[in-house]
């Protein structure tokens, strides 16, 4: 046999490569994956506000309450514990949830304040410390109820569950996806969450009209806020308030808004109780 | 959001400077092919008839371990996600086979023919769960040289 050598094949003719664009290829990918994550995720979601909708709040109770008790610090409540424990009661013969909330007072500094299932509400200390009038507080407090009354913990507890799992076991942890889906949820998130957060508002506000005959002071908190230099978006301790809209200003503008078309009085405020000063 | 940020740097990072690596990679391969060319590779076990007495026969070879860039891999992994083809990955399959067997050529640069080429991936990165990934090829075989025709 007579050997003539070749060479291999140039660039453009190489058959073991394809001749597309790479970009192309990832574009394609991605954008069908973001399809197809968000449409599950969007029936998921939509599954699970049906099945909150079944849970009862005597349910809840029964199937978180072991959770709730587990997060009580177990100390009797302080004069500023029973004092916010006697403000949520008042409030709740007007915004009832449907159980006994139970609320929590923390050492944070940072002002914020959760709805956790199984009737527990967390309050922090830097909250309060935000505080002028009793009229503010109970604003932010009937916000929370109003998170409980219209089942919001819940959902948004299964929502989180549900992108969890989605990331992790549909994409996987280490094929670095996950860095790109994680924000991109977020923000579905937080979209989900703007409804929520300002029928939460809406709620509280009729609850404040219900229980002092009016609606002043609703919005010291995010005045205060304001005055003390919080707002911006990137503070993290401040999602949840910060969730439902951009800034501050929007928000003081749309609980205006919201007092307004109700139809809702102005009056005195009180001042806070000696035990929360 | 800063999450979002580090990823797309990342991956033009990784789609940047994985193009420029294997631009110039293939420009150096396709110019060394062609002038090793004369070296003819067989997978051959035997020549049938000899031109000239065999001076020497010698094993050879060539290895070569290519990373994966970022890009690549990110890409590979939605293509784990649909399956098919996994375009990605092919350029650098192909520049690790041609750069071990023209290693394994400059290795011997006397030699007429290599005889018995065989070229098998090598496994250093198996098992690493998370670690980046990369291709790697061995070629070997056996080099045969002749008195001089
Ligand atoms: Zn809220």
């Amino acid at each position: 046999m007579k050997l003539k050598p070749g060479i291999e094949s140039l660039d453009t003719d190489n058959v073991n490569v394809s001749h597309t664009s790479p970009l192309r290829e990832f574009a394609i990918l991605l954008v069908s994956a973001f399809a197809l994550l968000a449409l599950v995720y969007v029936l998921l979601g939509l599954l699970i506000d049906r099945a909150v909708d079944w849970i009862d709040p005597a349910t809840e109770k029964a199937v978180f309450g072991q959770l709730s008790s587990a997060l009580d610090d177990g100390t009797p409540p302080t004069n500023a514990e029973a004092s916010l424990q006697d403000l949520v009661n008042r409030i709740q013969q007007c915004l009832d949830p449907g159980y006994q909330v139970e609320v929590d007072l923390v050492a944070e500094s940072a002002p914020n304040a959760f709805a956790l299932p199984g009737g527990r509400m967390i309050v922090t200390q830097g909250l309060i410390d935000q505080m002028e009038s009793e009229n503010g507080l109970a604003f932010v407090l009937a916000h929370e109820l109003g998170h409980f009354a219209n089942r919001d913990h819940l959902r948004g507890l299964g929502r989180g569950v549900v992108l969890a799992a989605l990331s992790s076991i549909v994409l996987g942890t280490d094929s670095g996806l996950d860095a790109v889906f994680a924000p991109a949820s977020m923000a579905g998130q937080a979209r989900f969450s703007r409804e929520r957060e300002s029928d939460a508002d809406r709620v509280s506000l009729g609850a404040l009209q219900c229980h002092y005959q009016h609606v002043s002071g609703a919005d010291a908190f995010f005045r205060a806020l304001k005055t003390a230099g919080y707002g911006d978006e990137s503070e993290p301790a401040y999602v949840h308030f910060f969730a439902s809209h951009p800034d501050v200003d929007s928000r003081i503008a749309s609980l205006k808004r919201l007092s307004r078309e109700a139809g809702y009085a102005s009056g005195r405020e009180r001042p806070l109780p000696e035990a929360l000063q | 959001m800063s999450q979002l940020a580090i990823f797309v740097v990342l991956l033009a990072l990784g789609y940047g400077f994985g193009r420029m690596a294997e631009s110039r990679h293939y420009r150096s391969i396709v110019e060394r092919e062609q002038r090793h060319a004369r070296i003819s590779t067989l997978t051959l076990r035997t020549l049938e008839s000899e031109p000239a007495t065999v001076r020497r026969t010698q094993l050879v070879s060539g290895n070569v371990v290519i990373s994966v860039d970022y890009f690549k891999r990110v890409a590979a992994g939605l293509r784990g996600f649909f399956g098919g083809n996994v375009q990605a990955y092919e350029s650098l399959v192909d520049r690790a086979r041609r750069e071990a067997v023209l290693r394994l050529k400059e290795s011997c640069p006397g030699a007429a023919h290599i005889l018995n080429l065989r070229v098998e991936t090598s496994s250093i990165y198996k098992g690493r769960g998370n670690g980046i990934g990369s291709v790697e090829v061995l070629a070997y075989g056996t080099a045969v040289y002749f008195d001089v025709e």
